[in-house]
């Protein structure tokens, strides 16, 4: 019954733009939940100030019951925030193993004197196969990012999310730029993860995949909550369709 | 011993190995962990300084040197801070006035500016090859410990940190902390080079840590190739000693200086080091040729 | 010293600033690289007109002569140091820059270790102003600095190689669909960036009466803290910070601090301070 992660009145102002409004959802634990809705609704920002990339003017975020409003961003993943970019940015002077392996590592990243008296990597490198293969790239894992496609690279950072040993892992939109059989193949995989149990927050613009796959939507347009719930009646509103038919058609179905 | 080595050439082992640990030092900061700094020699001012007024005080050569790391460790750690709020360009320009600052202060504070320089501290009396075994030794620590760092899970932690900044926060890393520590430790070591310097003469001068040594130092690293451990070591060994060798060189010492960085950067970026891998790549490939994996650059 | 007097001290010094500062804001707009090897045009500006100045006896020649080369230098120096490396990380072309500007100190060195002076310096003198003398060639430095810089800004806002260049720095890929060459645009910024340099170079030369290859050193490394503090690429934020640093220097080595830190330290420490408080610039464009 509790969430897992919950956002409370989540304002985010640009300038003179308020890009996120009062925003409020709550992620029950083990749901895969998809953010969804029109260009420019703000769902990017909202991903933004949970991870901590963006400061909200108001609001909070919570994780597992913890405050993470304000923490730096790499303290709030210590804390169980995995996630995955929009723009891939994976090391691109580590092979993908050694940028899975780099993340596994994490108990030994803690601090600058922990990470010295630290040497082995086999460990890590082993349980980064694992992961690997459970996004089915192992065979590519000597590879160097530049030499490998964006379909690739996008499972890469879900494993690299998933070494984390999230309590959460939030995907922006890692669908993005895949053909339809790499989205469906990745998405399955998402689907695979969180029948395992992990809490899994999609921004996706494949309206279709989403449909397949999420328990539970959100749907966001102009900053504000506009819908919630389980997708055939999120998308039966009439108001979530007319913010979708208000803006391109073909955004729909990628 | 005098067979082999004659003062003169005890003296050139002893350019060498300071400049060793000068350059592995600033590899740490700058190589390791992608910061640039335009400043370092101002720590070994720190550390040259602050030794020899410690052992004045009376506390003898080793404890003065070690006192002396710690404050110029102390400093790096106050340059780290600033380094945390600026990025690239402007770090680059705020080193560049800690080089200034140095010698500015130094050079106007009373207590510390003398007719030509600071003296009258007491010299160790390990004998001439006594001294410079003590800073080979020295070398040969900040070398292993180069070497232990960049295997260790410290190492990779750098090394994101330079690949990639924001990405190295979204996997947990604090930044800011191994920044810190990759200053502190830089620093210090620089420092450890200061004391080495100091006591091998009877007098010291703030010019001699100013910007244009601190280009020097960064010379070594980016010749030698940003990173590489070999390569920095040979290139601070190479460039230390050849103005010494050829007197020629020597005349025209910031010539030659300056030409390097600018026809290394202009024409091989990534260092001797770069070079080298380049060329045995090439060598690779024309032995045993197969597709490559598309990477060309 | 009086207040005012200190306060007119430090705008004659901001007014070199502004002319060195101006140039490195050019390149840095465009191209995104701390062009350090300026310092070498200020001096070369210093040696072409003292030797020009000495063979022909005319200061105005000089000052053309300067100009002129020193600008020619400036779009070589695009061409054949910078051009090649735009690609390559930042840090190689500051390193290639630092690199330039010392072998070009040397340069200056073979030439003439001593420096070189004026067989007879003109404007010298002094006069009286709020209690305090002041030289006359700090007088015309400044009103000069002013003229060159008000040209520059008639012609960044009048002309239409004005506009062009300005529309290339704030956006170079929607210059570039214009149709507005961008190369020719680099090319004049080197130009005029390091034509200002020079007549700064022999501005100051005036004040001094020695030109050393050294002389550029301090100016330059200053002009840099300067359009840092500016935020880099803000030409107002730039020229503002340059008197702002004149002044302070002015009063700060007047003043208690003047007693541990000499006037670089003090520079540089206000540019530290300001960057701690404010890490984009005083003015950094978004």
């Amino acid at each position: 019954m509790s969430a897992i992660l919950s956002v409370r009145d989540l304002t985010v102002r640009f300038g003179g733009v308020t890009a996120v409004d009062g925003v409020g959802f709550a992620v029950e634990a083990g749901t895969l939940l998809g953010l969804i809705g029109p260009n420019g609704a703000g769902k990017t920002t909202v991903m933004r100030a949970i991870t901590g990339i963006v400061s909200p003017g108001e609001g909070t975020v919570e994780l597992a019951g913890r405050r993470i409003t304000g923490l730096p961003t790499h303290a709030r993943v210590r804390l169980g925030l995995g996630l995955s970019q929009q723009l891939v940015r994976p090391f691109r002077g580590m092979t993908l193993i050694e940028n899975v392996a780099f993340a596994a590592g994490h108990a030994l990243t803690r601090g600058a004197l922990g990470a010295f008296a630290a040497v082995g990597r086999s460990k890590q490198r082993a349980r980064a196969r694992e992961l690997l293969e459970l996004v089915g790239i192992a065979g590519r894992a000597e590879e160097r990012p530049d030499a490998v496609p964006l379909g690739v690279l996008k499972r890469m950072e879900v494993a690299r999310a998933l070494a984390l040993d999230p309590k959460v892992l939030l995907l922006d939109e890692p669908l993005a730029g895949l053909n339809s059989g790499e989205a469906a193949t990745l998405a399955d995989t998402v689907v695979a993860l969180n029948a395992r149990g992990l809490t899994i927050v999609l921004i996706e613009h494949n309206l279709s995949e989403v449909m397949r796959i999420c328990g539970r939507l959100v749907v966001l347009d102009n900053g504000r909550v506009i819908g919630e719930g389980a997708p055939r009646e999120v998308m039966a509103d009439r108001r979530v369709r007319a913010a979708y038919l208000g803006a391109e058609v073909g955004d729909a179905a990628a | 011993m005098e067979a082999l080595l004659g003062q003169y050439d005890v003296s050139l082992v002893r350019t060498a190995a300071i400049a060793v640990i000068m350059a592995l030092s600033l590899n740490m900061i700058t190589g390791f962990c992608g910061q640039i700094s335009l400043g370092h020699a101002a720590f070994m001012g720190v550390g040259a300084y602050a030794s020899v007024v410690l052992n004045i005080e009376g506390l003898g050569f080793v404890l003065a040197t070690l006192a002396g790391m710690a404050i110029a460790g102390l400093f790096g750690l106050i340059v780290g801070l600033t380094s945390l709020r600026v990025r690239h360009d402007f770090l680059a320009i705020t080193t560049m006035g800690v080089a200034f600052l140095f010698r500015g202060i130094v050079e106007q504070m009373p207590a510390l500016k003398e007719t030509d320089g600071f003296s009258g501290y007491p010299l160790p009396d390990y004998g001439i090859y006594g001294y410079m075994g003590v800073t080979l030794a020295a070398a040969a620590l900040v070398l292993a410990l180069s070497v232990y760092i960049r295997r260790s899970w410290m190492g990779f932690t750098f090394g994101s940190i330079a690949d990639d900044e924001d990405t190295a926060r979204i996997v947990g890393i604090d930044v800011a902390r191994f920044k810190l520590a990759a200053f502190v430790l830089g620093t210090g070591l620089a420092g450890l080079a200061g004391s080495l310097y100091a006591h091998q003469t009877t007098i010291i001068q703030a010019e001699n840590f100013g910007f244009i040594e601190s280009i020097t130092v960064l010379s070594m690293v980016v010749v030698g190739g940003v990173g590489s451990i070999v390569g920095v070591v040979v290139a601070a060994i190479v460039l230390s000693l050849l103005p010494l060798w050829f007197q020629f060189i020597g005349d025209y010492k910031l010539l030659f200086y300056g030409g390097l960085l600018f026809l290394m950067m202009r024409f091989a970026p990534d260092g001797l080091a770069g070079l080298i891998e380049r060329a045995l790549r090439a060598l690779r490939e024309r032995n045993a040729p197969r597709a490559s994996a598309g990477a060309g650059q | 010293m009086t207040e005012i007097a200190l306060l007119v001290q430090g705008l004659l010094d901001g007014s070199i600033y502004a002319l060195i500062a101006v140039g490195l804001t050019l390149v840095y707009g465009l191209l995104r690289v701390l062009h350090v090897a300026h310092a070498g045009l200020f001096t070369l500006g210093g040696y072409v007109g003292v030797v020009v100045t000495n063979e022909t006896g005319s200061l105005v020649l000089a000052l053309a002569a300067a100009m002129a080369l020193a600008g020619l230098v400036g779009m070589a120096i695009y061409r054949l140091v910078y051009q090649p490396i735009l690609h390559y990380p930042p840090y190689v072309a500051l390193i290639a820059s630092i690199g330039l500007f010392i072998a070009m100190q040397e340069g200056f060195r073979f030439y003439d270790e001593q420096g070189v002076s004026y067989v007879t310096a003109p404007l010298q003198g002094t006069v009286a102003f709020a209690g305090q003398r002041l030289q006359v060639a700090k007088i015309v430095t400044f009103f000069g600095a002013i003229a060159l810089l008000a040209g520059l800004g008639f012609l960044a806002a009048r002309t239409r190689t004005g506009v062009a260049w300005r529309a290339t720095v704030t956006q170079p890929r929607m210059a570039a669909s214009f149709g507005i060459d961008i190369i020719r645009v680099r090319y004049l910024n080197f130009f005029i960036g390091s034509a200002l340099a020079a007549a700064a170079g022999v501005m100051v030369s005036l004040t001094t009466n020695l030109v050393e290859p050294t002389s550029g050193d301090v100016w330059s490394y200053k002009a840099l803290a300067i359009i840092v503090l500016g935020g880099l690429g803000s030409m107002r934020g730039t020229l503002i910070a340059c008197f702002a640093l004149g002044v302070i220097e002015s009063f700060g080595t007047t003043s208690v601090l003047g007693e541990i830190m000499n006037r670089d330290a003090i520079a540089f420490a206000f540019l530290i301070l300001v960057l701690m408080v404010r890490p984009q610039g005083l003015f950094a464009r978004a």
